[in-house]
């Protein structure tokens, strides 16, 4: 772990980055009030909170993507001012996002080059010059190959490469760790400790504390729009940081029982082709039963996507049986498995959860618009509709100005509790859940799982995908993982061992 | 459907307002460019559309054309769809009211030719909304293509086999008086054909069934967010198909109307202009179909109050079309913009 | 019979290239992300105003570039409409194909009244030549340049290119002007090669052009092959008419439909081979 402690004053041009002041409002929400962050160069510094505390925004404002209401940026002492991030990628700062800047349809040397600097005709020996860079990281690329191709740990290597070709001096990474398997990360980390030790500085965003507490020299906290806190990690430890990152205490994770009865979901040798002769699913094969919650641990792209639009009814197997609630269910459509008891939280509630512009009403409809109350055969029961809607919107405290409202003048994070609540309307019985608590703090996160757990309690069964290995083993009773399209049941003797699983995880080469 | 909010427009802003401005502008220079007079053009627009019964009922006779394409158009729109070949299925509609009048006199005749249009606007749609369903191909092309065959065809047709005996143009023979549409009203001057009232039910009936049908509700949600409505169980293939061929059959129905209740006889020009208008009416009707109906009555006063400014004050049908484009691009503007997504 | 083959072939090339050349234009704005149904409208709008130019200029060159501003004017209005205002890039497509229509209507009766002998055109081998070159430099162009580049990634994923610190506003502004040049070339081709002008000259080969350009899965020189193939069924129908087929003379607009129904049966065939750009009609 680098040392370098901070003292109270500093000579400006120790800063590779200071921020003073920096405010930022969306609307009539204040994201940035009066921020300051000071990160020296050659350190590897973290950036932490809860969801819309305003990290992102900060960041986004760091790298041009954004303009600060009020508030001052330096770089190494200068003033700067950046209105596009092309000004901010030519002065050094390069930022590696969530959302991976990588474009999957163009090859991997394609998307090192896009947008670097260059004449107009590309350069031939670009090619070797980046087989020398990335063995330099101790990185492999297929440069020619499509960037598609690449796991989440290798388009986040590109990602890095991609900000030393343009000689990035500043790094911005955004949840870097979000989809990599345990020991991607530590691979990960170390390429951040080798460049840092060269004199980059490497400003990391993030809301996993052994992150911090194992990586990083400094950290920056901030709470709803405010920093609260900015020191050396060897001054602090895990809990102090939960609580400046909470403020406050957390609440208990619901006490795990499981008493398991009838199969509500069982899926059997499960196969579904996949892209580039591959099958996605193999033989995949998992049973939940009442009463319980079954995580589904594995890293992104391992098939959980897959099982999870088979198990809807979205995407055609190849071979296998799925039951729910009893059922065979395999030939029946989407629409049909919902009646059976199926409901679905789906990963992303923008795209297939939610209908933007309609009102919250009619959105408390999708999924289940052909059930009572919300119908009454073909005809819509408006009365029906209005009261279930009601009851959705409180069941998470759903902050919302009106049920007639657009569900796009919602937060994130209320459209989420949105969704999750219509999933654990009508007596659910089969619960499929992918990501359930993204973009939720903590509360909100143990509300949630409350309630899967209250609708488990009443008969119903789930399953349950997220990327966050610590969420599952809080919230879940059971584990299984998903590696290359294939299941592992751990061994039940270490059924919640993190190492057993973390292993899995990534085994079977 | 949208929310409404009533002071939504003054919030959107000020682009919305130049661009008001803008097609102010555009009107009053075209007429410059054309030396008519502006005061006296607008006189005689609305004089030659409204100024006596006999206006009034030629207003009406293209009002109901217009809406009973737009609410085609319309329909196509709710589900994500843009049917462009509401021409051809108009056109194709008409003709197979036209042979079946022809054969079977009187109301019964009549109500077969209704059916008859229907039938055959919808067919013609159909290939398009399978292929957009299932082969992702874009249905722009593809009715643009089927209109121009059906024009082809009619074309053929009427020149050939179905030319009326005697007639120097190629038209078909006129269907008898007893297969009419029944007027609504005939006094005096004043005529209104049962068609237009056969657009508004199609219209009002359109409304109830897209906000309290489960089935008008998941055809929206398929327009709306596909993926969301595959999530929600809806069979979304099916429902384009579905939309698409009800929209033709839907412009299908107004050929045959045009047919029953003005024209009487078929000529293959005779959807010629209420292509390209159906979308404006569509598009400047808003959320609701009950606004078809204001919306095709305000282009139906274009129509007829343009033929006479072209008589009177020379002004070229082609700068007519010129201008309708940019109106219906403004009106457009309004509701059919993309909004930048704003990373949270 | 040699003889039978080779009008074929050169009916195939006539009819081609300004189907090609417009391709080339849908090309330029659908690989950056704007969905382009108005090349029809484009192409008419030059051919209509080149012609007319060429009526009262004895420099056929006026004429070209004449035709070819009208086409890069619309081209600009298209720009402005679907990244400026962020109108639904379908109804600015329809619009300006509508707009078209009614200007050159217009400006026809209005101008070209004038009579058509002693007007100065140039040959059709140099509009050849260009049609059939331009595919081939666009295929250079995007595989070793970085505006190749950019132009992919923009129509990609504009979103994440604005990240990149790629501008896609100008990038599609290229593409658009790009666009007009194409489809001025391509209409000027029209009016060169039939001496004169006449309404809806175009017949809807801008949209044939367009189910060129999917069927070539928005690559250049496919979607090249893809307009030949066209302008060969063309080419063929106008062969095949008057001749009996069956024993039975079959009616020219029979043949003359042919264009279309094969369209449409090739974009019920062919779609899946050759992804869309994935930005096609994102901000």
């Amino acid at each position: 772990m680098p040392e370098q402690p901070i003292r109270a004053v500093e000579a400006e041009g120790d800063f590779a980055v200071s921020m003073t002041g920096v405010s930022m409002r969306f609307g009539t929400v204040q994201a940035l009030d009066k921020v300051d962050l000071h990160v020296k160069r050659g350190t590897v510094h973290a950036l932490v909170g809860e969801n819309g505390a305003g990290k992102t925004t900060l960041m986004r404002i760091l790298y041009g993507a954004l303009q600060a209401d009020e508030g001052e940026v330096r770089l190494d002492g200068k003033p700067v001012q950046f209105r596009t991030s092309k000004q901010a990628i030519e002065s050094g700062i390069g930022m590696v996002s969530q959302h991976y800047g990588i474009i999957p349809d163009m090859t991997c040397l394609q998307n090192l080059m896009l947008g670097a600097e260059g004449g107009p005709i590309l350069d031939p020996k670009a090619e070797s010059r980046a087989e020398e860079l990335a063995r330099r990281m101790g990185f492999q690329f297929n440069w020619r190959r499509k960037a598609e191709s690449l796991s989440p740990g290798g388009a986040q290597k590109l990602e890095i490469l991609k900000l030393l070709w343009r000689n990035a001096r500043i790094m911005i990474l955004d949840e870097p760790t979000a989809m990599l398997s345990p020991s991607d990360g530590d691979a990960l980390f170390a390429s951040l400790k080798k460049l840092a030790g060269q004199g980059a500085t490497v400003i990391l965003v993030t809301h996993r504390l052994p992150e911090v507490l194992d990586h990083c020299s400094t950290v920056t906290v901030l709470r709803g729009g405010l920093r609260v806190a900015e020191k050396t990690v060897k001054e602090t430890n895990g809990r102090e940081l939960a609580q400046l990152i909470v403020g406050g205490s957390i609440a208990e994770p619901p006490a795990l029982t499981a008493e398991v009865g009838a199969s509500v979901l069982h899926v059997q040798d499960l196969t579904v082709s996949g892209e580039r002769g591959h099958d996605a699913l193999r033989s995949v094969s998992v049973r939940v039963g009442s009463g319980e919650i079954v995580g589904i641990a594995g890293v992104d792209g391992s098939g959980q996507r897959e099982l999870f639009q088979a198990i809807a009814g979205l995407i055609r197997p190849r071979a296998g049986q799925i039951a729910i609630a009893g059922f065979d269910a395999q030939t029946a459509s989407s629409r049909q498995r919902i009646a059976l008891g199926l409901r679905i939280i789906p990963e992303d509630r923008h795209e297939e959860g939610l209908i933007e512009d309609w009102s919250l009403e009619e959105n408390a409809a999708l999924s289940l618009q052909r059930l009572s109350p919300f119908a009454r055969g073909l005809a819509v029961d408006v009365k029906g509709r209005e009261a279930a809607a009601a009851a959705i919107a409180e069941r998470f405290d759903t902050k919302h100005g009106g049920l007639k409202l657009p569900v796009r003048s919602l937060s994130g994070g209320n459209q989420q509790r949105f969704v999750a609540a219509r999933a654990l309307f009508l007596s659910p019985k089969a619960i499929l859940a992918f990501q359930p608590a993204r973009g939720l703090d903590l509360n909100s996160t143990t509300r949630v799982y409350e309630g899967i757990r209250e609708a488990c309690k009443g008969g119903a069964g789930a399953l349950v995908v997220s990327f966050d290995l610590d969420e599952l083993l809080e919230y879940c009773d059971r584990i299984v993982v998903m590696n290359r399209g294939e299941m592992f049941h751990p061994d039940p003797d270490h059924a919640r061992d993190r190492d057993q699983i973390g292993r899995l995880m990534v085994s079977a080469s | 459907m949208p929310a409404r909010q009533p002071l939504a427009w003054l919030k959107e802003g000020w682009a919305l307002w130049v661009l008001v401005a803008g097609s102010v502008l555009v009107v009053y220079g075209a007429l410059l460019l054309v030396q008519a007079p502006p005061r006296q053009t607008g006189i005689d627009l609305v004089v030659g559309s409204l100024g006596s019964a006999h206006a009034i009922s030629g207003t009406l006779n293209e009002v109901t054309p217009l809406l009973i394409s737009g609410i085609a158009v319309f329909l196509g729109l709710k589900a994500g769809l843009f049917n462009i070949g509401v021409e051809g299925q108009f056109t194709i509609g008409a003709l197979a009211a036209t042979l079946v009048a022809l054969r079977l006199p009187g109301p019964v005749g009549m109500v077969g030719a209704v059916i008859a249009g229907m039938a055959a606007g919808g067919l013609i749609a159909l290939p398009a909304g399978a292929i957009k369903a299932y082969r992702g191909g874009h249905e722009v092309i593809t009715t643009i293509m089927l209109n121009n065959v059906v024009g082809l065809i009619a074309t053929a047709l009427v020149a050939g086999p179905l030319k009326a005996p005697n007639a120097e143009s190629p038209e078909t023979s006129s269907i008898s008086a007893s297969s009419h549409l029944p007027d609504l009203i005939h006094i005096g001057n004043l005529e209104i054909n049962g068609g237009l009232l056969i657009g508004v039910l199609v219209a009002i009936g359109l409304a109830v069934w897209l906000r309290r049908g489960v089935t008008g509700f998941e055809l929206r949600a398929a327009g709306a967010n596909p993926t969301a409505a595959r999530f929600a169980g809806i069979n979304q293939k099916l429902v384009i198909l579905k939309a698409m061929t009800w929209s033709g059959a839907i412009g299908g129905l107004a050929g045959a109307v045009q047919v029953l209740g003005s024209q009487y006889y078929f000529t293959p020009d005779l959807s010629s202009g209420y292509g390209f208008d159906a979308l404006g009416v569509a598009l400047i009707a808003g959320g609701s179909p009950i606004g078809l109906i204001p919306s095709a009555s305000l282009f139906g006063i274009l129509h007829k109050g343009g033929t006479s400014i072209q008589l009177m004050d020379q002004v070229p049908k082609g700068i007519m079309y010129v201008v309708l484009g940019l109106l219906i691009v403004i009106a457009a503007a309004a509701r059919y913009r993309k909004k930048l997504v704003s990373d949270g | 019979m040699v003889s039978w083959a080779l009008t074929l072939r050169d009916q195939t090339f006539i009819w081609s290239a300004p189907v090609a050349l417009a391709a080339m234009g849908g090309f330029t704005s659908e690989r950056s992300g704007i969905i382009n149904i108005a090349l029809e409208g484009k192409m008419l709008t030059a051919a209509c105003v080149g012609f007319i130019c060429s009526l009262y200029t004895p420099n056929p060159y006026l004429a070209l570039l004449a035709a070819i501003g009208a086409s890069t004017a619309l081209s600009l209005f298209h720009w402005l409409l679907t990244q400026k205002y962020r109108l639904d890039h379908i109804i600015s497509g329809m619009a300006i194909n509508a707009i078209a229509a009614g200007a050159t209507d217009y400006l026809y009766n209005k101008f070209a009244g004038a009579s058509t002998s002693g007007i100065v055109l140039l040959s059709m081998k140099f509009f050849w030549a260009f049609a059939y070159s331009v595919p081939l430099l666009l295929f250079l162009y995007v595989r070793y340049t970085r505006g190749g580049l950019r132009l992919f990634a923009v129509g990609n994923d504009p979103a994440k290119s604005r990240l990149l610190g790629l501008q896609p506003l100008r990038v599609r502004l290229c593409g658009l002007l790009a666009t007009g040049v194409f489809t001025g070339v391509a209409g000027a081709m029209l009016f060169t090669n039939a001496g004169q002008f006449t309404l809806g000259m175009t017949a809807g080969k801008g949209f044939i052009a367009l189910a060129a350009l999917i069927i070539g899965g928005w690559r250049p020189i496919p979607a090249l092959l893809a307009s030949l193939g066209f302008g060969f069924c063309q080419a063929l129908q106008l062969q095949l008419q008057g001749t009996s087929i069956f024993g039975a003379n079959l009616p020219a607009e029979v043949y003359s439909s042919l264009p279309y129904i094969i369209t449409v049966v090739a974009l019920a065939g062919f779609l899946g081979r050759g992804k869309a750009p994935a930005g096609l009609g994102k901000l």
